[in-house]
């Protein structure tokens, strides 16, 4: 029996509420404030990745090939 | 019709068409008793994205008609699989676990189902995934259209991430194998924590042709499967050149069990503290015990440090960058805002903002990582350590919550993708009554070597034979 998409949604629906309520999306922080600390998250891993000292060897090149 | 005894659904891909060439039942018999399963059972796990039941039978009913004229295509022949809802299925509906994606609709398939499919595999199944493989970082497990990925060894535990559905699927014997993806650990983590064998192949051996980008330069295509031998049957069979990957290595992959080193000829690295008290307490035996057998194989144990590097901020600053790129119309439009994490959301949209020198900082970084691995491989020809440092993470609880204190610094997940390196993941024990995973990581295109030491692992163990205590 092939099952349509939306019946399998409900099936899916069901199991989900049948085996426990999942977690609300984390709440108490607005977009906004989710934002800036993504932001703020991604500003730290620079200073982390920044701290690495980077030789030469290490630069983008393009190379052309015959 | 056939009985289909229950065991069949935990049996491993030679045993299936072993059974399938002596004709103890059809491929007709088998197809559909699996989809009945699936059916009946992925939804308790959140694990089916969605059935492909009419199509399996046809394809099912193709290959009685080979085996009734004694036309093999190899050890997949006949075997039922699910996909990653990343891989594209032709005019099925594709939606990357992401309610923006829930009506897209490719008209080809992806190049590694062409490939399983020309070898008489059976595709039964979409399976679940994290929203976009969770590439915003996502800090719930129910970040994915189907809902949380829910653990067959204990359903208030997370199956893993981003390849939750593949991960439950196989551990219910929903399916025998399953094709997931890994960015940084999405073949690894759920392999660990729902008590698989899951494979992570060397960058480019593995089409990603037809796959959700998320970032082109470590994104990777992988099997996730009952045993060390079933990922080499299914590598063998979706590794290849394919030249509409940029990223293809243009080598493929002979699974040649008989041919590889004997262990007595193997160093295998390890670090000391992820064998004492490095991991999570109630781990910590299993992963000894591990340890004392891999060290019976007649291996070469060796103390190494791993490279030191910030692989966690390398990762997260490589994946944003290429996938802002990706996804910067999507995110730009403001459909970004219908998935389901904040978190997520919020990681998306702060993609836009990174700087073209971060990004290219990170990348250069990342030349000395895969300079710092291959030094690395002069002392060893591969490294030995837990796959995560505890069971399962609980789905009531944000991904990010503390959890009990560890020593290990772990990094060989983020560290084996930055570098492109192959690793398995093989089941060791259990802690809380859930499984646990050790991982051999390995230089690249080394996968034969690592199946072979993993196959003999579980010659020695059981842990991978074990099943969830599921009912019904």
């Amino acid at each position: 029996m092939d099952i349509s998409r939306r019946q399998l949604a409900g099936v899916i629906l069901a199991g989900t509420a049948a085996a426990q309520a999942p977690p609300p999306p984390t709440t108490g922080q607005s977009g906004n404030t989710e934002l800036e600390s993504a932001r703020s998250a991604r500003r730290t891993a620079a200073q982390i990745i920044a701290r690495v000292p980077l030789p030469m060897t290490t630069e983008p090149a393009f190379q052309f090939k015959a | 019709m056939a009985e289909i005894p229950p065991d069949i659904f935990f049996n491993s891909i030679s045993e299936l068409n072993a059974k399938l060439r002596a004709k103890e039942f059809s491929c007709h018999e088998l197809t559909q008793a699996f989809c009945d399963r699936m059916e009946r059972i992925g939804p308790r796990y959140n694990a089916l994205a969605l059935s492909l039941r009419k199509d399996a039978i046809t394809k099912a009913k193709d290959v009685d008609r080979e085996l009734k004229r004694d036309r093999t295509r190899g050890a997949l022949q006949g075997i039922p699989y699910g996909v990653k809802d990343l891989l594209a299925v032709k005019k099925q509906p594709t939606t990357w676990g992401a309610k923006p994606f829930a009506t897209q609709v490719f008209d080809y398939d992806a190049h590694v189902i062409e490939r399983l499919d020309k070898v008489g595999a059976i595709l039964i199944a979409k399976l679940s995934m994290v929203e976009l493989a969770g590439g915003g970082d996502y800090r719930t497990a129910a970040a994915s259209l189907t809902g949380p990925g829910l653990n067959p060894w204990d359903r208030t535990r997370w199956s893993g991430g981003s390849s939750s559905g593949p991960g439950a699927a196989v551990a219910a014997g929903v399916v025998t194998f399953a094709i997931g993806s890994e960015t940084s650990g999405s073949i690894l983590t759920p392999s660990a924590f729902c008590g698989l064998t899951g494979l992570r192949p060397t960058y480019g051996l593995v089409s990603r042709q037809g796959a959700m980008a998320l970032s082109w330069t470590l994104d990777k295509l992988g099997p996730l499967c009952r045993s060390a031998e079933d990922c080499g049957l299914v590598l063998h069979e979706i590794a290849g050149v394919d030249l509409q990957d940029p990223g293809s290595a243009g080598r493929s992959f002979n699974y040649n069990p008989k041919y590889n080193r004997k262990p007595t000829d193997i160093t295998v690295g390890y670090m000391p503290v992820d064998f004492e008290d490095g991991a999570e307490p109630s781990a910590q035996p299993a992963f000894r015990a591990a340890f004392e057998v891999i060290k019976s194989l007649g291996v070469t144990l060796k103390e190494i440090q791993l490279p030191e590097f910030p692989y966690g901020a390398l990762v997260g600053t490589i994946i944003a960058g290429e996938a802002g790129s990706i996804f910067e119309e999507f995110i730009r439009s403001g459909k970004v805002d219908q998935l389901a994490d904040p978190h997520q959301i919020a990681g998306l949209k702060a993609m836009l903002d990174l700087p073209s020198t971060e990004y290219l900082r990170a990348m250069r970084v990342r030349s000395l990582v895969k300079a710092a691995f291959h030094d690395l491989f002069l002392n060893c020809d591969m490294v030995l350590a837990p796959t995560r440092l505890g069971p399962a993470n609980k789905v009531a609880e944000p991904l990010d919550a503390p959890g009990p204190p560890t020593k290990s610094r772990g990094g060989l997940i983020p560290g084996g993708n930055l570098a492109g390196l192959p690793a398995i993941s093989l089941p060791c024990g259990f802690a809380d009554g859930l499984p646990l995973g050790i991982s051999l990581l390995g230089r690249p295109f080394y996968e034969n070597q690592l199946i072979a030491i993993g196959d003999l692992f579980q010659k020695q163990t059981d842990w991978h034979r074990r099943r969830p205590p599921m009912e019904g």
